[in-house]
């Protein structure tokens, strides 16, 4: 009886959960978590929790990373922008970096979910820490998840998604998409494929029944690192063919 | 503040344990905070009693023990006790002020928190989490 898994799962019960997942480092899960969850909240009360606690990315992209949460009696109070709610490690602990023991990192992102404020939200995305970590299992004991898995096009890639796909499949957990970034870029009207094209990952999503989504490259992407939220290029386009 | 926040996953697990095991009245609670995360004890209090009718534990009381973790450092091999970083926590403590990160998540404490002795980050703690030690029901 752990009095943080118990609050957690609470306050996850009636909300819809999308879990952003990569089988390896690298792949750009945190930008697409972060343009999905500004997608998403145009529509539905959405927050973005990065529990990917080393990385801290979200802080970086939305340009949030000299901010501390409020805490109130309802928890750790989501940062807002533009009506979407964002939590992250880096809003307790500044700037600083985090260096911890897999046990630990377990027990730090159940209490990021368990201690957030989120009576304001309908749906809940986290921004998963790459690779098979122990961080899936802590998420299989809080909640129901619809996963979205983001990959490149690369072969290495690839081979540890399938790994990501069985152990999913192995629990009954059924993947929403397969993301497959950095897919292309769009050069004049000419489609290039710097790393190669999408045959292996297109078997894959078809073997285990997710749908594919390729998602071009865009050299613009670099000027709204810090205000990703203000960002409408070709990414986010291609993204909200989800919706 | 924070002690809302972990009087109401006190509270939830008893609703949960009452609902598994059946029993309608709890007399007590008891938990275990680390000395280090600096709960406020009658803040906590406060907060169990204000939240406590809402789930009919109107009558339970709350006991709080205050647990000194020991630190292991797996670098050097030294133990250590909270009286022996108590500067680095005074330290960070002016640094964040009330909201201290090790108020709120006591599982930092490797990041934040070096060995005295080879200056380290490797460190193991101890019971650092807050835990439900024991709950009292009524005899029937
Ligand atoms: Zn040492």
């Amino acid at each position: 009886m752990n009095p943080l898994t118990i609050l957690a799962r609470e306050k996850l019960k009636t909300k819809k959960v999308t879990a952003v997942m990569s089988a390896k480092g690298g792949v750009g899960k945190s930008l697409i978590s972060a343009l999905f969850a500004v997608l998403h909240s145009k529509r539905e009360k959405t927050v973005l929790i990065d529990l990917d606690i080393h990385g801290m990315s979200s802080a970086k992209l939305f340009g949030i990373e000299n901010k501390l949460h409020n805490i109130t009696r309802d928890g750790i109070a989501p940062f807002y922008i533009q009506g979407l709610g964002i939590i992250t490690l880096n809003g307790i602990v500044k700037d600083r970096y985090v260096i911890l023991p897999g046990s630990n990192r377990g027990d730090v992102m159940e209490s990021l979910i368990s201690y957030s404020d989120l009576r304001n939200a309908e749906h809940v995305v986290f921004d998963m820490p790459p690779g098979l970590s122990d961080e899936i299992l802590i998420l299989n004991r809080v909640t129901k998840y619809n996963p979205m898995i983001v990959t490149t096009p690369s072969k290495v890639s690839i081979k540890t998604v399938e790994q990501l796909l069985q152990f999913l499949n192995d629990i009954k957990v059924t993947p929403k998409y397969l993301v497959v970034n950095m897919a292309y870029i769009n050069y004049e009207n000419t489609i290039i494929r710097p790393f190669g094209d999408s045959t292996y990952a297109k078997k894959l999503s078809e073997r285990y029944n997710v749908s594919l989504i390729e998602i071009p490259i865009d050299p613009n992407i670099e000027d709204f690192v810090g205000r990703i939220h203000e960002y409408n290029g070709e990414i986010i386009k291609k993204l909200s063919t989800l919706l | 503040m924070h002690e809302w926040s972990v009087a109401e996953s006190v509270i939830r697990t008893l609703v949960q344990w009452s609902s598994k095991n059946r029993v309608i009245e709890i007399k007590k609670v008891v938990i275990s905070v680390p000395s280090f995360s600096m709960l406020d004890v009658d803040v906590l209090r406060e907060a169990f009693d204000m939240m406590k009718g809402e789930y009919s534990f109107s009558g339970t009381l709350l006991e709080i023990n205050i647990k000194e973790p020991v630190f292991k450092c797996e670098n050097c091999d030294s133990t250590f006790s909270v009286n022996d970083v108590g500067d680095q926590i005074e330290k960070i403590k002016l640094n964040f002020g009330e909201e201290y990160p090790l108020h709120l998540m006591p599982a930092l404490v490797p990041a934040f928190l070096v060995c005295p002795y080879c200056g380290s980050h490797d460190i193991e703690v101890s019971s650092q989490s807050i835990t439900i030690d024991k709950i009292e029901v009524e005899k029937s």
